[in-house]
């Protein structure tokens, strides 16, 4: 496969060298040989690499990120675990009134629930080939009118929080459709749409919260009811308390059901072929147009599903004139999880577990919060290079495979002796 | 207020001082797009740009005299400077590590946000003794061109102008020759249509792509830090208010070439300096200044929909370039 030579085999060029500096630099070289075999070995099984690349990912960013931590004079290790503490992981020395490491844990469902939806978005619209980075509209969108129809209506919590899930769906399908139609119909670029599309709902939107729905005093929209909220009313767990994310399960449910659908049914191969070369599934009878703008709709659906969950339970309700940063770092966690659903989940999870730690963390240890993203931004980088990992260790592979050939006829012709 | 009170002037001088600067932030990413590198980066470059700019002018406070424009001029530099040595990651991801483009360019953002953050209230907590998010700059003078500003009509565009606004000019003429005028503009464009030609011819397309991408960074800088100057007068993590993906949306808009993309720049600017400038003129409540800021975005997607039929991207735009593939 490759002409490169792995090391053992490169012509002797130490011949000037003194005797001991070229032991020293075949046992380093030898070292080497060993250590790369390891990696190899470690990584190489082709079946495990969407799980083993991202944690060597993981783990190469916390190392990076602990030289910087030593380098203002703090620990990592202390860092890291209150992180994990502040998440709900581990136990915090003590809590406040209410509060406990189970109230912790659900803070994190909570924030984790519009992350994941976000990314799903993001997975389904990749997986046809297709960049939303509409999300954070969407977002804005089904949320604000989620809340003037049924935040406002005084209706029954049983009626409502259905209502406001269905709301998510149809009213962030219907804008990420738009996205795929005029992809579709007018040959706009649907990462240009998107930003477009954010701008007009966030400023559109800005301008009727400003005009009907102010609250003087937070400055942002008024409040939904809490039977519209997507949070259960507060339920007692020993001395703490608080309020569930119903869009929780549904959005680890939806990741599943995704799954499934992606992989397993003729609209899901549709979408995935469109993704991976238009032509050849225009020629196998595809519909393009058709599949691109109900793959848009189905990330869109998403992307309204965040919105709901994340004005409507996350946070106490929207800001006007600013886009949920969620929509965005949506697309990291959807990258991170190798642009698969259960990928997404775990993704999801390790972003929000960071974000929410780094509070605590910060009033603990006096590191900066901004760290999280750090962290975050540096996972991503080390991912990113995941591809010529792969091409690496395949490369490194085909040599050590050549040189055990090679080492194996050595040995078989010195047994020879004579030869042919 | 009447219609006879609007200040056209400030109309114009302001749509062109958002206009410049989304411009060559835009004829950035034309250069790394054109040369087959997708940049998504360009928001991230224009902020750690600033972040640069605005770390040497906060550093350097007490060596200049009280109001010399001198730190300025310099600022704009080390924003170029930090502008393109934040697109060498991109460059390496892309190129070196054959990243893909679009996670490359998420990771650049993302870790231009955090670090300009996290190091801008750790710099001014440990150096310079203050709990802040952000680092002040002098109020950029303002200049009336003579003569030109004597011009009926015209002449207003030319009064009041910010500094940056000529830098940009100078530059984005700079660039746009060494574009379509020369043979490294050539090679650039080259890179991203047919780079196997180009190999073919016997140039390192890595070598262009790089280069291309660098300037994408050097001039998002120049932006970032204008952007700095003209809508806030210091630098904080704010400054990442989507320029970069508008000035995206504008190149795209332009088809990838620079003057179609100045137009679209124009568009912005114009419209929306004339919401900020026309709305008490019409008595209106502050509100309807966000259905005028939504109004650029509207046109943009009514005007590619007439229009954007025949666009077409750099046809080998996000390909990693392998020698061994036809």
């Amino acid at each position: 496969m490759s002409s490169k030579k792995s090391a053992p085999q490169r012509p002797d060029q130490t011949d000037h060298l003194p005797e001991q500096s070229r032991q020293a630099l075949h046992g380093f070289n030898k070292a080497l040989d060993d250590a790369t075999r390891m990696v190899v070995k470690g990584l190489g099984a082709e079946r495990w690499q969407a799980l083993t690349i991202p944690l060597l990912s993981i783990l190469l960013s916390l190392l990076v990120i602990s030289v910087v931590i030593l380098a203002f004079g703090n620990n990592p290790l202390e860092v890291f675990s209150s992180i994990l503490a502040g998440a709900g992981w581990f136990a915090k020395s003590n809590y406040g009134g209410g509060q406990s490491q189970l109230t912790d844990l659900i803070n994190l469902a909570t924030t984790l629930t519009p992350l994941l939806f976000a990314a799903l978005g993001v997975v389904v619209a990749l997986r046809c080939g297709l960049f939303n980075i509409g999300i954070a509209g969407q977002m804005v969108l089904a949320g604000f009118i989620a809340t003037v129809f049924v935040g406002y209506s005084g209706m029954d919590a049983l009626v409502a929080r259905p209502l406001v899930l269905v709301i998510g769906v149809v009213v962030g399908a219907l804008a990420g459709a738009l996205i795929g139609f005029l992809k579709y119909r007018f040959n706009i670029h649907e990462v240009v749409s998107s930003i477009m599309l954010n701008n007009i709902f966030m400023y559109v939107v800005a301008y009727i919260i400003k005009l009907n729905y102010h609250d003087p005093v937070s400055r942002n929209m008024r409040a939904a009811s809490s039977d519209a909220r997507l949070l259960t009313d507060p339920v007692h767990l020993g001395e703490a308390s608080a309020r569930l994310p119903v869009g929780f399960l549904l959005a680890v449910i939806a990741a599943f059901v995704l799954w499934f659908f992606l992989t397993k049914t003729r609209q899901g191969f549709e979408m995935t072929a469109v993704g991976k070369s238009p032509k050849a599934a225009q020629y196998a009878g595809i519909k393009i147009g058709r599949t691109v703008v109900f793959a848009m709709a189905l990330s869109g659906a998403m992307g309204g599903l965040a919105g709901v969950t994340h004005y409507l339970a996350s946070v106490p309700s929207i800001a006007p004139n600013v886009l949920p940063s969620v929509g965005f770092d949506g697309i990291a966690v959807a990258f991170l999880g190798n642009a698969h659903p259960l990928g997404a989940v775990l993704a999801a999870t390790l972003i929000a577990t960071l974000s929410t730690g780094a509070t605590y963390m910060s009033s603990i240890v006096g590191v900066r919060q901004e760290i999280a993203a750090l962290i975050t931004g540096m996972i991503l980088l080390f991912t990113a290079c995941g591809g010529y990992l792969k091409s690496w260790l395949e490369n490194k592979k085909s040599m050590i495979a050549d040189a055990d050939r090679a080492a194996a006829d050595r040995a078989a012709g010195s047994k020879g002796g004579d030869g042919a | 207020m009447s219609i006879l009170d609007v200040n056209y002037a400030a109309i114009l001088v302001d749509g062109l001082s958002f206009a410049l600067p989304l411009l060559i932030i835009a004829i950035g990413g034309i250069y790394s797009e054109r040369s087959g590198i997708v940049n998504l980066a360009l928001e991230g470059l224009l902020g750690f740009g600033a972040f640069v700019g605005a770390l040497f002018v906060a550093s350097t406070a007490g060596l200049f005299a009280a109001h010399s424009d001198l730190p300025m001029y310099f600022s704009f530099l080390f924003a170029a400077i930090g502008g393109g040595m934040f697109a060498v990651i991109h460059a390496v991801l892309c190129i070196k590590f054959m990243a893909n483009q679009v996670i490359s360019g998420v990771v650049i953002n993302i870790l231009s946000v955090a670090l300009t953050g996290f190091f801008t209230s750790t710099i001014n907590a440990n150096f310079f003794g203050q709990a802040s998010e952000r680092f002040m700059l002098q109020t950029s003078p303002r200049w009336d061109i003579p003569f030109l500003m004597d011009i009926p009509i015209l002449g207003a565009a030319f009064t009041r102008v910010y500094p940056f606004m000529l830098i940009i000019l100078v530059v984005a003429t700079f660039f746009w020759y060494l574009l379509y005028k020369t043979q490294f503009g050539m090679r650039v464009r080259a890179a991203g249509d047919n780079p196997q030609a180009l190999d073919a011819a016997g140039v390192n397309v890595s070598r262009v792509r790089f280069g291309a991408v660098v300037i994408s960074g050097v001039l998002a800088g120049i932006g970032g830090m204008s952007f700095a100057y003209s809508i806030s007068t210091n630098f904080s993590p704010a400054i990442y208010m989507g320029f970069g993906f508008l000035a995206i949306a504008a190149l795209i808009f332009g088809n990838w070439k620079i003057i179609p993309t100045f137009a679209a720049c124009l568009i912005f600017g114009l419209t929306r300096s004339a919401a900020f400038n026309l709305l008490p003129v019409f008595d209106a409540s502050a509100a309807v200044l966000d259905l005028a800021l939504a109004a650029p975005f509207v046109v943009t997607l009514v005007l590619l929909a007439v229009f954007g039929k025949k666009n077409m991207a750099p046809r080998a735009l996000g390909d990693v370039y392998d020698k061994s593939k036809r």
